[in-house]
């Protein structure tokens, strides 16, 4: 046995397969394994008896304690830390002491065995620092991190990802309950076919989802995994859980409101455009193209109002729009024309406001315009109505007080010659005040027969108008009128074509004719003959019969507005009435036509008649 | 009494109307010249014919507003921018009711010294006597 232990013990322990060293009691080295002295550096060298102290250095007090401890039949187990020249590197080693019993089971030592379990050691601390990175990058970026074991059924989530859930920390998930987590429907079925996949098939995911917290609480996520591998086999699953409601929940306002903007535009009824620098359209709104004659807004974006509209329209929106960009002043409610290319005119009420970028230059402008075409139509047509009315109103009170003046002044007569009549005594000045009162009567009556025509004149709205041979009423004329024309030696001039026709009222036109060549008669100048000259002309919708004379002439800058007044005349004759004129005024606008007189004292008067051509009176 | 005046001017185109104011003259003033007037007119050139030869003026002016020719208005316009120093009383006799009269007659009133008057037909004897001792 001594001899084994002196001869064979040595060379067994120097083959030992781990690294091995014995000591004894005193801790000095009595054999090591080959291994052992690879280990630190010994090889080659006589170290046997020399102490643990001189071969490693300090002892720390735990192995110190440790080794105590064995030699007192304990065993136990350190870790030594070992700066190593080379390199700087430290190096790991695990100790583990086991009492050395001699064959009495006496404690005779220590044997000692050590491991290099450096690269154990470091991984170990780096696992620990990654997980700390981790955690907190979790923290920071509120990822929640979970992991699936398939072996043991385990699922693993991190305080972000039951934060997420809205779980306490203290809650332990489970497959089938975290899967529950998420929306019915959509969002199960969805993540319950990724996980079966990511485990048959390996196949990761990541998926928009929504999930229902503990707190009930809606939320969407990002739900993201990944499997597991281990010996090429599917062990589990890892991955991330990001909260992103928030992000979803604005997203989807915006959204909302863009479509409600969308809705809003394109059904306003008003046309919107948004036109950038160059005035070409960037965006038009359904009354926008449709206005334009399209179906879409493609055709109309990128082109300016020269694609659309007459050079002319085109360039005063483009000065205007260039003029709005300069000064930056929105132009409101201006009323414009705008002409096609096809010809067609709308009235627009356009505004134009200055589209203004975030940094405050200037991009382009928005505009609104309004085809107010029928506003304006129908405000034409009112104004027209309104015009009319006026002038029947004035028409009117005109011939209110034609009436009453002239009633009143016939009236006043009576009066006053009655009050004398009553008091007189003389019996031929009774006889003269009668004879005023039988005169007074008699204009009396021709005043109110007067009126009466007139009054005929403005009611009867319901004589038609017809084409009349306007030559054959003069061929009458002249023969009616033959005995007074020859008394005066008047001579009528007529240059009318017999073909003239003109839409009147027949007796109307009689009257008309009759009134203004007596009149030309009546006011011919003392010493020269009578000449008339009738005429014809054409002008737009009217049919013009002129008659013109040799006589006294008006001087109208003194009685133009009064010509056709009632009552007025303005030559001391005692045969002037005053009537005649009034009443051809009001039946040649009784039948929409007008009269035009130009005149010069001394030479002459004519009057030209507008007969009106279209058919509605 | 009745009142001594020297000339009177009687301008209105109604014969009857004319007939009416004379014969209620009669009742109130002493008067040998008593001028009628057919229209604005023929009363205008007769009375700047009075002050070309300087001879004695008519004191008192009835006038019509509508007449032939030349009216009331025309005349008195005419007649305000006449170089007479004596105020003359003018008195317009009408049967018009137009407010538009009234209006211009206030407009006359305010541009001349005369001493203008608006009646509106018919006037009786009491008329004419306040429109003759009127100051």
């Amino acid at each position: 046995m001594n001899n084994l232990k002196t001869d064979i013990t040595p060379y067994l322990v120097k083959q030992l397969p781990q690294a091995t060293a014995f000591v004894d009691a005193k801790l000095k080295l009595v054999f090591a394994s080959d291994k052992w002295l690879a280990l630190f550096d010994f090889a080659g060298q006589n170290v046997n008896g020399k102490s643990l102290h001189q071969l490693l250095g300090t002892i720390d007090h735990k192995q110190q304690k440790i080794l105590k401890n064995c030699l007192q039949g304990t065993p136990g187990k350190t870790y030594h830390l070992q700066d190593l020249d080379i390199d700087h590197q430290e190096r790991w080693t695990a100790w583990d002491h086991i009492p050395w019993y001699d064959d009495k089971e006496n404690i005779i030592g220590v044997i000692l065995q050590t491991t290099d379990v450096t690269k154990t050691f470091t991984q170990e601390q780096q696992l620990k620092k990654l997980e700390g990175q981790l955690t907190d990058i979790s923290e920071i970026s509120q990822v929640g991190l979970w992991e699936y074991c398939a072996e043991k059924q385990s699922l693993f989530w991190c305080d972000i990802s039951k934060k997420i859930h809205e779980v306490p920390k203290t809650y332990k998930p489970q497959l089938e309950s975290a899967i529950n987590f998420y929306k019915e429907g959509f969002s199960r079925n969805t993540i319950s076919m990724v996980v079966y996949k990511a485990m048959e098939n390996g196949t990761p995911w990541r998926e928009k989802l929504q999930l229902i917290t503990k707190k009930g609480n809606e939320k969407w996520v990002i739900a993201a995994g990944k499997p597991i591998y281990k010996n090429n086999k599917i062990i589990g699953i890892t991955g991330t859980l990001q909260d992103i409601d928030d992000q979803v929940a604005s997203e989807t306002k915006t959204k909302e409101s863009e479509r409600l903007l969308k809705t809003v535009i394109h059904n306003l009824p008003l046309n919107v455009f948004i036109k950038d620098r160059e005035s070409r359209k960037i965006l038009v709104n359904k009354s926008e193209y449709e206005f334009l004659g399209f179906d879409n807004p493609q055709s109309v974006l990128g082109k300016s109002d020269f694609a659309f509209y007459d050079k002319q329209t085109a360039q005063d929106s483009r000065d205007e729009e260039l003029h709005i960009m300069k000064s930056l002043k929105p132009m409101l409610n201006k009323e414009v024309i705008n002409i096609k290319k096809d010809g067609t005119s709308t009235a627009l009420l356009t505004s134009k406001i200055p589209l203004m970028g975030e940094d405050g230059s200037i991009n382009g402008i928005v505009g609104f315009s309004l085809d107010i075409s029928e506003m304006k139509q129908k405000e034409a047509e009112l104004m027209e109505l309104i015009n009319i009315n006026a002038l029947q109103n004035k028409k009117l009170i005109n011939f209110a007080h034609i009436v009453s003046h002239n009633l009143r002044s016939h009236t006043s007569n009576f009066s006053m010659l009655l009050d004398f009549l009553v008091n007189e005594r003389d019996e031929t000045e009774k006889h003269r005040i009668v004879n005023m009162l039988i005169e007074a009567s008699d204009n009396l009556l021709e005043t109110l027969e007067n009126l009466n025509t007139v009054i005929d004149i403005n009611h009867n709205v319901n004589l038609e108008k017809e084409p009349i041979k306007i030559n054959e009423r003069i061929v009458h004329l002249e023969e009616d009128l033959s005995g007074y024309l020859k008394n005066n030696n008047a001579t009528i001039i007529n240059t009318i074509s017999d073909d003239i026709h003109v839409l009147a009222v027949a007796p109307y036109l009689d009257n008309i004719l009759v009134n203004f060549i007596t009149n030309s008669i009546k006011y011919k100048k003392p010493e020269e003959d009578p000449i008339i000259t009738l005429g014809a002309s054409k002008n737009g919708k009217h049919t013009i019969i002129s008659i013109a004379d040799n006589g006294l002439g008006i001087d109208l800058q003194k009685y133009g507005d009064k010509l056709f007044g009632m009552y007025k005349t303005f030559h001391d004759r005692t045969d002037a009435r005053g009537i005649g004129l009034y009443i051809t005024k009001n039946q040649m606008e009784a039948m929409n036509g007008k009269i035009i007189t130009c005149s010069e004292v001394g030479k002459g008067t004519t009057f030209n008649l507008y007969f009106d051509d279209t058919i509605k009176s | 009494m009745r009142k001594n005046i020297d000339a009177i001017c009687i301008i209105d185109d109604d014969p009857i109307t004319i007939f009416c104011i004379k014969k209620l003259l009669k009742f109130v003033v002493n008067c040998p010249d008593i001028s009628t007037h057919l229209n604005g007119k023929i009363a205008i050139d007769y009375i700047n014919s009075l002050v070309e030869r300087k001879e004695a003026f008519p004191k008192v002016i009835f006038l019509d507003i509508n007449m032939p020719v030349m009216d009331g208005w025309q005349f008195l316009e005419e007649f305000i921018a006449l170089p007479i120093k004596e105020i003359i009383k003018i008195n317009i006799i009408t049967s018009s009711i137009d407010p538009l009269d009234i209006e211009k007659f206030e407009q006359f009133k305010r541009r001349t010294k005369h001493n203008i008057h608006f009646s509106h037909k018919p006037i009786g004897r009491e008329e004419i006597e306040e429109i003759i001792n009127r100051k």
